[in-house]
């Protein structure tokens, strides 16, 4: 599957390059840890709000795992300066992709909802001891182990995905042509780094992150960090305080660790980070 | 296919190599004498002149200055084009080359890589002495002149399936890595040049870039 | 209007051309070689198959910290970075300037060949030279001042140039010249906590503990953000306030990351945080709460003989007015707080006070690191598991060159003016072109600067522009740099140096750890064009001028090292290197207490040694600048001019230690508190409080001027990334809200900034993030060359020639606040007191 030219070969090369130097490819599940199971893995990722220095580590790692254009970004932090001077605080509040679940209703995330070319093909997903789940595929889709990826070859252009995600995660890629309509953009966002998740090597974010901020792993692992993490501050069951805008019922899989209530903070100071903006990184 | 017809396909090979090479050359580096004295030359000038890629008193007053001065104008313009420092038309495809992957706009990327693996699998390597970068526009200028070398002594040997691979490897480079930059490059320099020299130089490469084109 | 060409006219340009390539051969050389053959021909291009892909380790260069990191090179192309995951400094990680750095490696703006100046000096008129010209030319200008008995008369000026750079620039290549009239860049930076060091601890550079620690008391770090050590010690520091819950206290005048991330951010007024900790050393003292033992190493008396008990007493009598209550008036940091804070630290074991430019780039800031160690001191938390300790890098051996070298001679004008100051121990190189300029002290007939922006990265920029562009001042100038930046504007020769990414070193920062780890930057791709690192340029310089230094290149230097190193050689030399990228003693003990080794008594016997009563020192007086033992024992230790040199070890109650062994001052082997090398000078010989003048005269509405770095930016050298202009491209000035309100100030509002040098406008962001009283602006941007994300400098049509260029969505680069900041320097250190500047702010 090569879903934008811009994450082609090349990449997952690189990510086997890594694990080959380090000798343990072993940061995320492999396809070893999950044989056992023969289900598919339910991706997810964890921000260490106490962690985050405010680096933009990510953010430049996202850039150049995916040379993504300038005025567009796949991964960002955004930092506030909330409270009354003397005790003013500042925090940091890094954002991408969050591969919602979607409602319980119908578990389709919005972005998937709205895309006018899904649900198209018919595809397999098979899991490491040959399970075979069955999804559809489209220009955006969700896959069974909680991906929610992009097909170029499929996309117009028309953007209602990225006017549906409540978060900004989606932007137009203004450097790649939509598949189907030469006259329109296709769009980027973060996708967990598949290319390199796939050979067991952590997304690129996660492997810069100097705070150790970042965590990606598998909540059907029970050995995985982001098990633990959720066990530790139950993380999934306190899904209204530790995801963002939990009203928007999309059902998040990026959780946030936030015991300064940040969060809420952040999302009072209100200057920065509304509904639907596209996620961006400035320093002033 | 006729003697005759091969005979002119040959001309026109050795032409079109001829002035490939000569491109080349006046890209590569600054002007000196020698080539200076070539170019001053009547049947060069009246080329340029009958082309009226500018106007002919404009080029003759240019090349009337005394040498020395004119040798000094020309590096200087020469650098201000093409290298620097600060802002300047940074002669390599790679650069210029907009691709729909987004692969360009910086020096050794994408284009850079393809035009070296290509003139390397045609059984040509870069000297050991050449320090610039793959796909300079002197390279694929030479590039081209050696192809189209190639194919001209093809015609001579009336090696019919060599003359056609070569076509088809001109044509391809012409259309792959030609067409998509040079013609931006020639306005930009056309845009930029102080002396007329390489306005004159630009546009005769942009329209020969366009005749090969329409081959 | 493009003309088409037809036919006939291939034909006559056809033959015209054959005309001119007939000499083609005089116009150099062509690129290609060989003929067109299908048949031989027919390498595998496909991107399926062809694409070959190498990982390299080696080490950034982007900021002093200098991570070891890895890169992947596919086609011969770099394709990314990221941290080198067996490093035991890094652990794998790297910043968002390491990662830009691919960004620099192939800007288009890149020079990429040796440039001559055409036109007058700053005209921005160009000749591209061959390097066998640009070298005839500067070797035979070198020549002739070496000749004529003058290299002093060539001026090196560096900015980054560490580690294996240094040894073959400097100590090999310089100094078998002949030159020291040598500059550095370290007053802009941090000399002041330098020199401070110096005279109480010997050796600059301290590493904190953090993966020991139980409290960390921060003044004026941002090493969350910045630092000098900065991923090795950010992460460690995250661990333990989160891990370990960890707490940390960070006085600062504005909520940097570090104070965002700290316990408690203490808003302090700039310039005042000594009064604190000398109020802290009080609280301490006073309550008992010091550390017995340690006062055995300390001097805190003229009489280094005094009683653990005198000492103490003398000390507590010194710090007798400095309360808390006084230190709030000076500070506005809460009398009840400095108390709380100061009996936490000292109860808590162990525990580690960091402090960095925000404390010490002022009038005085050299006084301020000896407080900051005073507090370190009397709390026994000085290179002990989890305080500050001394720090330790790789001890490379290296080749060192022609044996016989030239008494080196210097211009006087890298110190500052004669008298300014006590201990420029690091130089006050903000000062150079002022100095230059008044012409007292001699002025270089080459000026060279290497990785360094003299216009740029200090003060009084309009001045820089003046004196650099004046040939009258300065007869040739040569600028190394890969970027035209607003310096090499007015170099008359630019030497195309390539991004660090394509040359060689070994490197030795130090280790958060206290185990050194050996490692190298090595290329991951040949350099661009006709750049040449310029290491291997001075080989060939020194061949040129007859010298050769015994290597031709820095692979080769480098390769030489690790064969001379032991360490390195057992565990696979340069071989091992190259394919690991670093190496460390898995079976290393750190290295703490290291002032506590006992000296052999051989080595107190050997040739020359003498002994010093009054200091306490043994000393080796022929490696001083006595001419004679008589004259070494009559001067006496602390007044022989390099007597330092000679140390081998200090006296104390019978036993001769290791000690605190000094470095470029004759300090005595105690920790001094007491500094008897201050008190011949006239400054308070113990850690004491000192106004700032300018701050004195300061009217009602006037602010004081701040500047800091942000988290995505390198100093000066960074804008031309664009991931990071991306991210940071405009520094409008932070006002605290009351300050705005008083000024009638908003956000957003053009305001003027107006100092004794001269005025900008920029524009106001009013914040609660700062402390009211302050403008403060960071130091990055506002440039007028470097490329086209740096100050938008770009041809015409540029948008074409770069995808990125047209996506640009800011069309600010901010306003560099250096145009209005005096060069002044602390008395003492020589630092630039940067962070002084007095300031009116008007709407503008």
């Amino acid at each position: 599957m090569q879903e934008q030219l811009s994450l082609s070969r090349r990449q997952v090369l690189k990510g086997a390059g890594a694990a080959a130097l380090t000798g343990a490819a072993t940061l995320v599940p492999t396809g070893k840890a999950m044989a056992a199971r023969g289900k598919a893995p339910r991706w997810a990722f964890i921000v260490d709000l106490r962690r985050c220095i405010g680096c933009r580590a990510c953010t430049v790692a996202c850039k150049a795992e995916f040379n993504v254009p300038i005025g567009a970004f796949r991964a960002a932090v955004y930092g506030e300066v909330t409270g009354v001077y003397p005790n003013s605080e500042m925090h940091f509040l890094p954002r991408l992709c969050n591969h919602c679940e979607g409602n319980k209703e119908d578990k389709v995330p919005p972005c998937v909802k709205e895309c006018p070319e899904y649900p198209k093909d018919r595809r397999e997903f098979v899991t490491s001891d040959g399970k075979k789940i069955r999804y559809r595929g489209g220009a955006t889709y969700k896959r069974p182990d909680g991906l929610i990826l992009f097909d170029n070859k499929l996309c117009t252009g028309c953007g209602k995905c990225i006017e549906a995600c409540p978060y900004g995660a989606r932007n137009f890629n203004k450097l790649l042509i939509s598949g189907k309509d030469s006259t329109k953009n296709g769009i980027t966002k973060c996708d967990f780094c598949q290319h390199r998740i796939e050979k067991g090597v952590a997304p690129s974010c996660v492997n810069i992150c100097p705070g150790r901020a970042r965590f990606f792993g598998d909540l059907n692992d029970p050995a995985s960090k982001v098990s633990k993490l959720n066990k530790q501050f139950g993380l999934v069951d306190k899904r209204q305080e530790t995801t963002l805008l939990p009203a928007e019922n999309t059902v998040p899989m990026c959780f946030y660790i936030d015991d300064h209530g940040a969060l809420s903070k952040i999302a009072a100071a209100k200057q920065k980070f509304e509904k639907n903006d596209a996620i961006s990184d400035r320093i002033i | 296919m006729n003697q005759t017809e091969m005979d002119e396909n040959r001309t026109a090979a050795k032409h079109r190599s001829n002035i490939y090479g000569m491109l080349a050359l006046v890209y590569r580096q600054e002007m000196t004498s020698d080539l200076l004295k070539h170019v001053k030359d009547p049947r060069f000038l009246g080329v340029l002149n009958d082309l009226e890629t500018e106007k002919t008193e404009e080029i003759d007053a240019f090349f009337q200055k005394p040498e020395s001065e004119l040798l000094e104008d020309l590096a200087v313009e020469y650098t201000r084009l093409f290298l620097g420092p600060g802002k300047h038309i940074s002669p390599h495809e790679s650069v210029h080359h907009q691709r729909d992957d987004g692969q360009w706009g910086k020096l050794w990327g994408a284009s850079t890589a393809e035009v070296k693996k290509l003139i390397e699998s045609t059984g040509l390597t870069y000297s050991e002495n050449f320090k610039g970068l793959p796909d300079h526009i002197a390279v694929e200028l030479e590039f081209m002149q050696q192809l189209t070398l190639r194919e001209e002594l093809a015609w001579m040997d009336a090696d019919m399936d060599a003359a056609v691979s070569c076509r088809q490897a001109e044509k391809n480079f012409i259309e792959e890595h030609l067409i998509p930059w040079i013609p931006d490059f020639c306005e930009k320099v056309i845009q930029q040049a102080e002396l007329p020299f390489y306005r004159v130089l630009a546009a005769l490469t942009h329209s020969f870039i366009e005749f090969e084109r329409r081959r | 209007m493009k003309p088409e060409i037809n036919r006939r006219d291939l034909f006559k340009l056809g033959i015209a051309s054959a005309a001119i390539l007939a000499t083609g051969k005089a116009i150099g050389s062509s690129a290609l070689a060989g003929t067109v053959d299908f048949v031989e021909g027919g390498k595998d291009f496909s991107p399926e198959t062809g694409a070959e892909r190498k990982m390299i380790p080696s080490a950034c260069w982007n900021c002093v910290t200098r991570d070891s990191m890895i890169g992947f090179v596919e086609d011969g192309r770099l394709v990314k970075l990221e941290g080198h995951p067996n490093s035991i400094r890094g652990k794998g990680k790297i910043c968002a300037k390491g990662a830009a750095g691919i960004n620099q490696l192939y800007d288009p703006d890149r020079i990429l060949y040796p440039m001559k100046r055409a036109g007058k000096r700053g005209e921005g008129k160009w000749k591209r030279i061959s390097w066998d010209e640009a070298l005839t030319d500067l070797a035979g200008r070198l020549k002739k001042l070496r000749d004529e008995g003058h290299p002093e008369k060539f001026m090196f000026h560096y900015g980054r140039m560490k580690a294996s750079s240094s040894k073959i620039i400097k100590s090999v290549f310089l100094a078998s010249y002949g030159t020291k009239t040598i500059g550095n860049h370290t007053s802009i930076c941090e000399g002041a906590k330098w020199t401070g060091q110096e005279l109480t601890w010997g050796k600059h550079y301290d590493n904190w503990d953090f993966d020991n620690t139980k409290m960390v008391v921060n003044f004026g770090s941002n090493c969350l953000e910045a630092h000098t050590n900065s991923i090795p010690v950010s992460q460690r520091l995250i661990d333990a306030v989160v891990d370990r819950k960890v707490k940390l206290f960070t006085f600062d005048v504005r909520i940097s990351n570090t104070a965002a991330k700290s316990t408690e951010w203490v808003p302090v007024k700039p310039g005042t945080d000594r009064a604190v900790v000398l109020a802290m050393c009080k609280v301490i003292m006073d309550a008992g709460l010091y550390d017995k033992d340690f006062f055995n190493f300390i001097k805190a008396t003229k009489n280094r003989k005094e009683s653990t008990d005198a000492k103490i007493a003398a000390l507590k009598k010194h710090l007798a007015t400095f309360t808390p209550e006084w230190a709030e008036k000076i500070s506005g940091v809460p009398a009840a707080k400095i108390k709380s804070i100061a009996l936490e630290f000292a109860k808590t074991k162990p525990a580690c006070v960091i402090s960095y430019r925000g404390a010490v780039a002022h009038h005085h800031g050299a006084d301020t690191e000896r407080a900051v160690q005073m507090l370190a001191a009397i709390t026994g938390n000085i290179d002990n598991p989890g305080g500050r300790c001394r720090g330790v890098g790789a001890k490379w051996k290296y080749p060192k060159g022609p044996k016989e070298k030239p008494k080196a001679k210097a211009l006087k004008i890298t110190h500052g003016f004669k008298g300014d100051i006590a201990y420029p121990t690091h130089g006050a190189n903000h000062q150079v072109m002022k100095m230059i300029k008044d012409g007292k002290a001699g002025r270089p007939e080459i000026y060279m600067w290497y990785c360094y922006t003299p216009v740029y990265s200090h003060g009084e920029v309009q001045e820089n522009i003046d004196v650099l562009k004046d040939e009258s001042l300065i007869p040739f100038t040569v600028c190394v740099n890969a970027y035209y930046d607003e310096s090499a504007a007015l170099a008359d020769l630019i030497l195309p140096n390539p991004s660090y990414l394509e040359w060689w070193d070994w490197e030795d920062m130090v280790s958060p750890t206290q185990v050194p780890e050996y490692y190298i930057r090595q290329p991951f791709v040949k350099p661009l064009g006709e750049s040449r690192d310029f290491k291997d340029v001075v080989c060939e310089l020194a061949d040129r001028m007859g010298f050769p230094l015994g290597f031709n290149s820095a692979e080769e230097f480098v390769k030489m090292s690790c064969e001379k190193t032991p360490v390195v050689k057992a565990a696979g030399g340069f071989e091992y290197m190259k394919k690991h990228g670093v190496y460390h003693d898995p079976n290393a003990k750190p290295k703490y207490y290291m002032y506590k080794k006992e000296v052999k008594t051989d080595d107190l016997k050997k040739e020359g040694v003498i002994f010093d009563t009054a200091a306490g020192v043994y000393w080796n007086w022929k490696k001083s600048k006595a001419k004679s033992e008589a004259e070494a024992k009559e001067k006496g230790y602390t007044k022989t001019k390099n007597a330092y040199k000679g140390y081998v070890g200090q006296e104390i109650e019978g036993k001769v230690y290791a000690g605190f062994k000094p470095d470029k001052v004759n300090k005595s082997g105690y920790f001094e508190l007491y500094s008897e090398l201050l008190e011949m000078k006239n400054f308070p010989a113990l850690p004491s409080f000192t106004p700032i003048p300018s701050h004195e005269k300061m009217g009602p509405d006037d602010l004081i001027l701040t500047s800091y770095k942000v988290a995505v930016h390198i100093h000066s050298r960074s804008a031309n990334c664009k991931w990071l202009t991306e991210i940071c491209h405009d520094n409008p000035a932070k006002i605290n809200t009351k300050t705005a309100r008083r000024l009638g100030i908003k956000s957003g509002d053009k305001i003027k900034i107006k100092s004794e040098i001269g005025e900008i406008t920029t524009t106001a962001d009013v914040t609660e993030g700062v402390v009211p009283g302050i403008v403060a602006i960071s130091h990055h941007l506002g440039h007028w060359e470097y490329g086209r994300y740096a100050s938008g400098n770009k041809v015409p049509m540029a948008g074409n020639d770069d995808p990125d260029l047209k996506l640009k969505t800011w069309s600010t680069h901010g306003v560099h606040p250096n145009w209005i900041m005096a060069n002044k320097p602390d008395p003492i250190s020589g630092q630039w007191a940067m962070l002084d500047n007095v300031v009116k702010v008007t709407r503008a």
